[in-house]
């Protein structure tokens, strides 16, 4: 029987990409609201953030359900509604704290991937 | 504006989507395929094609159907393991009395169990001790007169027939909570086969 975790053996980010897309999808709500689609589009735009864009709707189902987004249905120009997500308070809030703890993590990570806190040790 | 090879292409991914997402709620998944077809739909319009290559790009994009299903599940670390806790307060249901209070108290402090579970389990557990306490208030009365211990030397022929016979007493004490432990037992061993299909999926 194979017990391997979902999406480990597919690329070491895979775990990584999976906890901060979703960050990511708030973020892209800060400037106000927008429809499915255009929220897709333009993080798969983004290089290595997302491998299938078909994986971000069950994902704004779960913001939704979490109460990190709202959304509502607007009608379109072009073709059928559009469902449109906006940042509820909590949502903004969760960014906000993210965004600070990453921050540090992101340079935690860079500064010994680089090596730089190394440097004295490793000489040359 | 679609061909029929077009068609073919859209009708067939949104098959597989529904047939990889059959164990999902019924209006969850047909939610997730409705935004994908309207994604589909969307995508097409904006490129102004939908020629077979628009069509095949557009589905690419999107990902194996797969892959959609599982981003829709729960994070693997959602589910708990099924530890000691849940078999000890499984054993101790069944003991009458102090098991079913240790029992009851393990029960709602594991997060194996939902709160539905621990609520109907909850509920199998009393339902047979208060049928048991109303029958023995509902037979009070009656049996206040012969209320002497059953070792006692009456004619046998005397006693009425008495529902509330030691041994009868006894056994449903015994096996009062054996539903509730069923129950609760045959959730743990549902979520356990659930969380098996989850991992071989991955």
């Amino acid at each position: 029987m194979w017990c391997m975790e979902p999406g480990e053996t597919r690329s070491p980010l895979s775990q990584l990409r999976r906890g901060t897309l979703e960050y990511c999808v708030l973020a892209l709500l800060r400037d106000g609201e927008r429809y499915g689609f255009e929220l897709v589009r333009e993080l798969s735009d983004s290089a290595g953030l997302v491998t299938s864009e078909g994986t971000i709707y069950p994902l704004l189902t779960r913001l939704r359900k979490d109460q990190m987004v709202t959304t509502t249905w607007r009608e379109s120009e072009s073709g059928p509604p559009r469902r449109y997500y906006r940042l509820t308070e909590s949502g903004d809030a969760a960014l906000a704290s993210f965004l600070k703890e990453w921050a540090r993590f992101r340079d935690s990570v860079d500064a010994i991937l680089n090596g730089r806190k190394g440097d004295a040790h490793h000489g040359d | 504006m679609h061909t029929m090879e077009t068609e073919r292409l859209i009708d067939d991914y949104l098959r597989r989507l529904e047939d990889a997402a059959a164990h999902m709620q019924k209006a969850r998944r047909a939610e997730l395929v409705a935004e994908i077809r309207g994604h589909i739909d969307t995508a097409l319009r904006q490129e102004q094609a939908a020629d077979e290559a628009a069509v095949r790009n557009v589905l690419d994009r999107l990902g194996p159907p797969e892959d959609i299903v599982e981003a829709a599940q729960p994070a693997p670390d959602a589910g708990q393991p099924v530890g000691k806790l849940e078999i000890g307060a499984l054993i101790a249901l069944i003991v009458p009395f102090i098991g079913w209070l240790v029992g009851a108290v393990l029960v709602f402090a594991s997060r194996v169990w939902t709160s539905r579970d621990k609520v109907i389990g909850a509920s199998l557990l009393l339902l047979p001790i208060v049928l048991l306490g109303l029958s023995v208030v509902a037979t009070g009365p009656s049996g206040g007169e012969d209320s002497a211990p059953p070792g006692d030397s009456r004619p046998v022929g005397e006693k009425v027939e008495d529902p509330l016979d030691p041994a009868p007493v006894g056994l449903v004490l015994m096996v009062a909570g054996l539903p509730s432990a069923l129950y609760l037992g045959w959730q743990l061993r549902r979520g356990a086969a659930v969380s098996r299909t989850e991992s071989v999926r991955g």
